[in-house]
């Protein structure tokens, strides 16, 4: 019994330090997601460049790619290469455009040709991987999506469910987990057209 | 002679200084956020305290561990512009704690749940508490005991004495004492 309680601080201590240990590698920045495995939130917002407007509805039928971004935010920009490459291996991307707030005590307020302008320039630049850019001037569905920062990216399925949400930039090294996921959507997608295309 | 200002009396005063002149950097650095708070308005002093509990007591998630009235995270902003609004619209407490939980998770409340995986946050303190408690009382009887019985050394002892203050005794008495007889 003396000799069990002898060891006590010992194991205590070896528990402590794997605790700590096991710390040192997880990210501040992901703490999960409260919209895993629910509908993408309902929004109309338009088209960056034409003003059309979308609905959640709209974007449904194929899985596709959610990410957010900014021509401010360099992280974004640094993405722009590497998602235009996965467009061209036939990855559905659509892009939501995060406005910075416009302080108007600064004489700041939004210029919506300067913007496209500026978006423009920027894709001609890194590579367009968007099919297109929904614009969220007020960032109502920003909100909604529990988005921190940019870039963030979300995984959504053919019926407009969240399946991943990834914080930070994709790049070659995190790519292939959220891949996988894309993968398997589309052969589920594909079994589902064919089971639909079979019944008729 | 020493300078003015080298001799080593003049240290605390400096330190002392020093954490006046800090003191007051960081209530004018407080200044700013309350400034921009007071440009709301409020329909009753209810909601006001209501509106400054949530900000106090919701999380940034862009930054690491700053409230949403500490921080200027974007997402700050918004937090706290969304928390108005929903104070405004007569929602309570705990409504604008779910419309922010919906969207950024239970990272997004200082007061964590109670769950499976959370349940230690209540039941470590509570047992190393106990646990040093009871090692408080076991340590106190075991310390204890030898004091009260110890026939054996009492004896030994008693013999010693007996020996050395035996008249007639051959052993010479201990170094550094007189002899009393």
């Amino acid at each position: 019994m003396r000799k069990l309680m002898f060891f006590i601080p010992f194991v205590l201590f070896i528990a402590m330090s794997v605790f700590l240990f096991s710390g040192l590698f997880s990210d501040p920045r992901q703490h999960g997601s409260a919209l895993l495995q629910r509908d993408l939130p309902a929004f109309a917002l338009p088209e960056l460049m034409t003003g059309q407007r979308k609905t959640a509805e709209d974007l449904r039928g194929q899985p596709y790619l959610l990410n957010v971004w900014g021509t401010w935010c360099p992280t974004c920009n640094a993405e722009l290469g590497f998602l235009t490459e996965l467009r061209q291996q036939g990855v559905r991307i659509i892009g939501l455009y995060y406005v910075q707030p416009l302080d108007a005590a600064f004489g700041e307020s939004f210029n919506l040709t300067a913007l496209q302008d500026d978006v423009r320039r920027k894709l001609a630049e890194q590579g367009d991987p968007y099919q297109f850019n929904l614009l969220d001037e007020k960032r109502s569905l920003i909100f909604d999506l529990g988005v921190t920062g940019a870039p963030e990216t979300f995984l959504i399925d053919q019926h407009g469910k969240i399946r991943a949400h990834h914080v930070g930039d994709i790049n070659p090294q995190n790519w292939p987990a959220l891949a996988a996921q894309y993968q398997a959507l589309l052969t589920e997608t594909a079994a589902t057209t064919k089971e639909a295309a079979d019944a008729k | 002679m020493q300078s003015k200002f080298s001799g080593r009396w003049l240290t605390p005063l400096h330190s002392a200084l020093l954490l006046c002149a800090g003191l007051l950097l960081c209530t004018g650095l407080s200044l700013p956020s309350q400034a921009a708070e007071e440009l709301l308005q409020f329909q009753s002093a209810q909601q006001q305290a209501l509106f400054r509990e949530l900000t106090a007591e919701l999380r940034c998630p862009k930054c690491q561990n700053q409230n949403i009235a500490d921080s200027n995270a974007v997402v700050a902003v918004d937090m706290r512009q969304k928390t108005y609004q929903l104070v405004q619209q007569g929602q309570n407490k705990q409504q604008v704690l779910d419309y922010m939980k919906q969207r950024y998770g239970e990272f997004v409340h200082y007061q964590p749940p109670v769950q499976w995986s959370t349940i230690w946050l209540w039941l470590l303190p509570a047992a190393l508490l106990t646990s040093m408690f009871v090692f408080m009382f076991r340590k106190d009887k075991t310390n204890a005991a030898p004091q009260l019985q110890q026939p054996q050394l009492d004896s030994e002892l008693q013999a010693i004495i007996d020996e050395v203050s035996a008249p007639g005794s051959t052993q010479s008495p201990p170094q550094g004492r007189s002899n009393p007889s």
